[in-house]
C-alpha cells in the first residue's frame, strides 16, 4: 500500500515541549524518521545585555536565563567576573554559596522529576516536587528576599549573609527531603509502567554523546564520568566528599536515576556545610557591593558600584544541575564587559536530542527530551 | 422465558400500591389510549435515568478533582458551594458562555455531530444496567452483548470527531483510540463471555442473580472469586476502554494537545467531557454487575429490597470508581505500543485461558453450586 | 505489578494524610503566607532620608527608575512595569532611604497605573525617641 510520511509540527505551543521550543517531525505513522529542532522563540538577547550592562547589572540577567535553578548562574558569572578583576572571596562567603547552588540542584531535580513524571502523563509527582521546592524556596526567599530570580551572589561575596533561624530551617528541610525521596523512589521508581516507557529509550552512548557536547546529569547517564566539581574543582569543593553521580547504559532511565542520585548527593554536600560553615565576612570588604544595612561594616562595602576591570579575557565554567554552564566575559578596560558569550548547558544538550530519538515513537520523543531536562530560557538565552 | 422485573413494573407497582394505577389505567382506557400511558411512564423512566446520568457526571467530575487534590497535598474546588461542590455546575455555566469554534476547514456536519453520538452511545450503556432489584429500565435477554454492541459506537464517533477535525493531532488521537478500542473489546469480550459460560444467560439480571447467597455462608457467590485472573483482566479491559490513564491514548494530553476533541470548544466540549464521566459510571457499574455481584447484599429488614439493592451497588460502583481515580493518581500512561502489545500478546490469550477455565470449572467442579 | 502497587500505596497514604503528608496548600485570596522580612516587593522611599541623588538610577539594569520633581524635592518614581525586582536600587543607595516592601499584589490595568510615583512610595520612618 502506498503510504505518505507526515509532517507534524510540534510546538511551539504544545503542553510538553516545556515552553516554546518547535519540533519539526517527518511522522511515518507514528514512527520518527526525521526531528529537526527550531529554536530562538524565547531569545531575549541576553548576550547583547551582557555587553550593554556593567558588570554589576548584569548579574540580575543571569537570573533569567535557567530560572528552574537561577543560583549557579548567577555564581557562574560572578566567578568570571571575580577571576577577571582577580577577587578574593571571603571563605565564608564561598561555603554560602555552595549551600545554595547545591539547594538549587535539589529544587532543579525535584522540578525534573516532576515534570519527567507530568510528560509521561502522571500528574502526582510534579505536586510531590512542587511542594518540598516550595520549602526550599521559603529558604531563599527569607535569605535574599526572592524566589526564583535571586541576583544574590555578588563579585566578592554574597549579598547578604544568612538571616536568623536559616540553619535549623535548612536542616529540617534536609531531614524532610530524605525521607520524601523515599517516598518518591517507591511512587516512581519501580513502577513498572514507568519502566517500560524509560528502559532503552533515547540511548545514547558515551562516545556520541562526548561528541555531542552533551555535559551534566545527561552525560553523567551514558557512563561518561565528567563533573566540573570533581574535573576543575572551583569554590569549596575539593573540601567536600561527594561522588559524581553515574550510570552506564545511557538510556533514559539511567539519565533519571543519576539525578534522583544526585538529590541525595546534594542533601548530603548540605549536610557537610551546615556543620563546616566557618564564621566571617561574607563580602570581600574592599571589592565587595553588599547592601547598605546601616551597619558600620556595610557602609564601607558599598563602594564599587562601578568597577574596571583590566583588559582580558577569562571562560569559567561550572557544573550547574543541567551540565557545564561556562560564561566567557571579555573586558576591554571600561564599565561594561566587550563581549559575553554563555554556554548554557540546556542548548548543547538538546542538540542531542534528534540523535536519540530516529526511530521511536511521539511518546519516546517526549520521555527522552524530558530527561535531557532543559529550560528554554537557558537554550534560547 | 420468565421475564425479570424491570422499572417498568416497578412503577407500575408503587402506583398500585398507592391505589391510583387503576383510576389513571382507567381514564387512559377511556380514552381508549392505554399505550399513551406506556409511552409516559417509559418517558419518566428515560428523564431519571438522564438526569441521574448528569448528576452523576457532575459529582464524579467533583470527585476526580477532589481526589487528585488529597492525593497531592491540596484542597481542590474550594469556593463553589460547600467544599467546591457546584464547581461542575460553574463549569458547565462558563463552556455555555464559550464560544463555539468550527474550524474553517472541518467537516462542519460531522464534527458537530461527533460529540452527540458519543453522548448518547454512552447513555445507551445505561438501558441493561441494574441499578436494583428490579431497578432496570429494560433487561434485555442479550444485555452483556448489548453492552459491547454499543460501547464500540463510540471509537467511531471519537474518529468521526478525529477526522472531521482535520488536525493532525486530532487524527492522531481518534486512530490511537480505535486501534485501542479494537484491541480491548476482544478481551473485554471473551472475559465477559466467560461468566456467561457459568450463568447461562446473556441478561444482566440473570448474571446478578446468580450471584446472590453465599458459599461455606461467608463467601459472597461472587465471581471475582471464581474468575479472578478474569476479574483483572476484565479491569484492564475496562480502563482502556473508558480511555483513562495509564490508557487514555485517545487524549494523551503531553503527546498530542488533546488528542481528538483538540479542536474542540464551548458545549460540543462539554459533550465530549460528560460522555466521558457517564462512561466512567456505567464501566464500573457493568464491571460491578459481572464480577462484584451487582446489587447483591445482605438484606436489611424493613427497608424494601429495591432501595438496599440500590445502596449496594452505588457502593460498589463508587469503589470501583475510586480505584480507577486512585490509580489514575498514581501511574504514568504506557505507550500505545506497549497497549497493543499488552492486549492481542498478553490480554488476548490470557483471557481465552481464562474462558477455558471457566468451562472446565461449569463442567467438572459446580456444576450445580452455581446455577 | 509490585511496583504499581508500591505506587498505590504511597498515594493512599497521601488520601489518609499517614505521616507529615498534610495538606500543604494555601488558599490564597482568603489566606495569604507571610513574606520574609528581607522579601523584595514594592518599592517605599523614605521621605526624610531620600537626597534625590539618583544613584538608585544610575545602578537600575532596566532604566526603572527616573527621578522627579515632588512638591519641593526630587525623589525616585519607579515604573515598576520594567522593574526586574534585583534590589540593587536598594543596595546602591547612599543615606539607606530604599527598601524594599512586602507588597508584592502589584497587577493593574493599564501601564500608566504601573508607574509608581513619589505619592504612592513615599513614607516617613518613625524616630526611635
Amino acid at each position: 500500500m502506498e503510504t505518505e510520511t507526515l509532517l507534524l509540527n510540534m510546538g511551539p505551543v504544545h503542553p510538553s515541549t516545556h515552553g516554546v521550543l518547535r519540533f519539526k517531525l517527518r511522522m511515518d505513522g507514528e514512527i520518527i524518521r526525521d526531528c529537526q529542532i527550531v529554536v530562538g522563540y524565547l531569545h531575549r538577547g541576553t548576550e547583547k545585555f551582557g555587553e550593554m550592562k556593567t558588570y554589576l547589572q548584569f548579574i540580575p540577567y543571569t537570573d533569567r536565563l535557567d530560572y528552574i535553578a537561577a543560583m549557579p548562574n548567577n555564581y557562574a558569572y560572578v566567578k568570571a567576573v571575580e577571576e577577571l578583576a582577580g577577587i578574593e572571596v571571603p571563605q565564608r562567603a564561598e561555603y554560602i554559596r555552595v549551600l545554595v547552588m547545591e539547594l538549587n540542584r535539589v529544587i532543579n531535580h525535584l522540578v525534573f522529576m516532576g515534570s519527567l513524571l507530568l510528560d509521561l502523563g502522571a500528574s502526582t509527582m510534579i505536586m510531590y516536587g512542587f511542594r518540598e521546592r516550595e520549602n526550599a524556596l521559603q529558604l531563599y526567599e527569607s535569605l535574599c528576599g526572592a524566589r526564583m530570580t535571586f541576583n544574590y551572589i555578588r563579585p566578592g561575596g554574597v549579598r547578604e549573609d544568612l538571616p536568623d533561624g536559616f540553619i535549623p530551617k535548612l536542616n529540617e528541610f534536609i531531614k524532610d527531603m530524605e525521607k520524601r525521596i523515599v517516598d518518591y523512589e517507591e511512587l516512581v521508581n519501580g513502577n513498572e509502567i514507568f519502566l517500560m516507557r524509560m528502559k532503552n529509550i533515547g540511548v545514547i552512548n558515551a562516545e556520541e554523546a562526548i561528541n555531542y557536547g552533551m555535559t551534566g546529569p545527561s552525560m553523567r547517564g551514558s557512563g561518561v564520568d565528567h563533573d566540573i566539581r570533581k574535573l576543575e574543582p572551583y569554590s569549596i569543593y575539593q573540601d567536600l566528599d561527594f561522588k559524581a553521580c553515574m550510570r552506564r547504559e545511557g538510556d533514559s532511565y539511567a539519565r533519571y536515576l543519576v539525578r534522583v542520585d544526585e538529590i541525595r548527593e546534594s542533601l548530603h554536600i548540605l549536610k557537610q556545610i551546615v556543620d563546616k560553615l566557618p564564621k566571617g565576612n561574607t563580602i570581600n570588604q574592599r571589592y565587595g557591593f553588599a547592601p547598605n544595612t546601616g551597619a558600620p561594616s556595610a557602609v564601607t562595602s558599598y563602594f564599587p558600584r562601578i568597577f574596571t576591570p583590566a583588559e582580558g579575557e577569562v571562560y569559567s565554567r561550572i557544573e550547574a544541575p543541567k551540565g557545564e554552564l561556562g560564561f566567557f566575559v571579555a573586558s576591554d578596560g571600561t564599565t561594561k564587559p566587550y563581549r559575553v558569550k554563555i554556554r548554557s548547558p540546556s542548548f548543547c544538550n538538546l542538540v542531542a536530542l534528534p540523535k536519540m530519538v530516529l526511530g521511536l515513537k511521539i511518546p519516546d520523543l517526549i520521555a527522552a527530551f524530558g530527561t535531557i531536562d532543559i529550560v528554554l530560557g537557558d537554550v534560547d538565552r | 422465558m420468565i421475564t425479570n422485573p424491570n422499572a417498568y413494573d416497578l412503577i407500575i407497582a408503587i402506583l398500585n400500591a398507592i391505589g391510583v394505577y387503576n383510576i389513571i389505567l382507567g381514564f387512559f382506557q377511556d380514552q381508549g389510549m392505554e399505550y399513551v400511558l406506556r409511552i409516559i411512564i417509559v418517558l419518566v423512566e428515560v428523564a431519571v435515568v438522564v438526569v441521574f446520568a448528569l448528576v452523576t457526571v457532575m459529582f464524579l467530575s467533583w470527585l476526580e478533582r477532589k481526589m487528585f487534590a488529597v492525593v497531592q497535598s491540596r484542597y481542590g474546588p474550594m469556593v463553589t458551594g460547600p467544599r467546591g461542590l457546584f464547581q461542575p455546575i460553574a463549569d458547565g455555566i462558563k463552556l455555555l458562555g464559550k464560544e463555539d469554534i468550527i474550524p474553517a476547514k472541518a467537516d462542519r456536519w460531522i464534527f458537530t455531530l461527533a460529540p452527540f453520538i458519543v453522548f448518547v452511545s454512552v447513555l445507551l450503556v445505561f438501558i441493561p444496567l441494574p441499578f436494583g432489584e428490579s431497578l432496570i429500565l429494560s433487561d434485555l435477554r442479550v444485555g452483556l452483548l448489548y453492552i459491547i454492541a454499543i460501547s464500540a459506537i463510540t471509537p467511531v464517533s471519537i474518529l468521526l470527531a478525529g477526522w472531521a477535525s482535520n488536525n493532525k493531532y486530532s487524527l492522531m488521537g481518534a486512530i490511537r483510540a480505535v486501534a485501542q478500542d479494537i484491541s480491548y473489546t476482544i478481551p473485554l469480550a471473551i472475559t465477559a463471555i466467560a461468566v456467561v459460560v457459568f450463568v447461562g444467560s446473556l441478561s444482566t439480571v440473570d448474571i446478578v442473580n446468580a450471584q446472590q447467597g453465599y458459599w461455606f455462608g461467608f463467601i459472597p457467590k461472587w465471581f471475582i472469586f471464581l474468575q479472578p485472573l478474569g476479574f483483572i483482566l476484565f479491569l484492564i479491559a475496562c480502563i482502556a476502554e473508558m480511555g483513562r490513564i495509564p490508557f487514555d491514548f485517545q487524549e494523551s494530553e503531553q503527546e498530542l494537545v488533546a488528542g481528538f476533541f483538540t479542536e474542540y470548544s464551548g458545549m460540543k466540549f462539554a459533550m465530549f467531557f460528560l460522555a466521558e464521566y457517564a462512561h466512567l459510571f456505567a464501566v464500573s457499574g457493568i464491571i460491578v454487575t459481572i464480577f462484584l455481584g451487582g446489587w447483591t447484599g445482605p438484606a436489611i429488614p424493613l427497608i424494601p429490597i429495591q432501595i438496599t439493592s440500590l445502596i449496594y451497588f452505588m457502593i460498589k460502583t463508587y469503589a470501583v470508581i475510586f480505584f480507577a481515580m486512585w490509580l489514575r493518581d498514581t501511574v504514568p500512561r504506557v505507550r500505545i505500543d506497549q497497549l497493543l502489545h499488552l492486549g492481542w500478546k498478553i490480554m488476548i490469550p490470557l483471557a481465552l485461558l481464562n474462558l477455558l477455565f471457566a468451562a472446565f470449572l461449569v463442567t467438572f467442579v459446580v456444576t450445580a453450586g452455581v446455577r | 505489578m509490585i511496583g504499581i502497587i508500591k505506587g498505590l500505596i504511597v498515594t493512599m497514604k497521601h488520601i489518609l494524610k499517614i505521616g507529615n503528608r498534610k495538606t500543604v496548600t494555601v488558599q490564597y485570596p482568603y489566606e495569604r503566607m507571610k513574606v520574609a522580612p528581607r522579601f523584595r516587593g514594592r518599592h517605599a522611599v523614605d521621605e526624610d532620608a531620600c537626597i534625590g541623588c539618583g544613584i538608585c538610577e544610575t545602578t537600575c539594569p532596566n532604566s526603572t527608575i527616573t527621578i522627579v520633581k515632588y512638591g519641593t524635592r526630587w525623589f525616585p518614581e519607579f515604573n515598576l512595569g520594567m522593574c526586574l525586582f534585583c534590589g540593587l536600587c536598594v543596595d546602591a543607595c547612599p543615606m539607606n532611604a530604599l527598601k524594599m516592601t512586602g507588597d508584592y499584589e502589584l497587577a493593574d490595568y493599564s501601564r500608566e497605573s504601573l508607574i509608581y510615583g513619589p505619592e504612592r512610595i513615599l513614607f516617613k520612618k518613625e524616630v526611635s525617641k
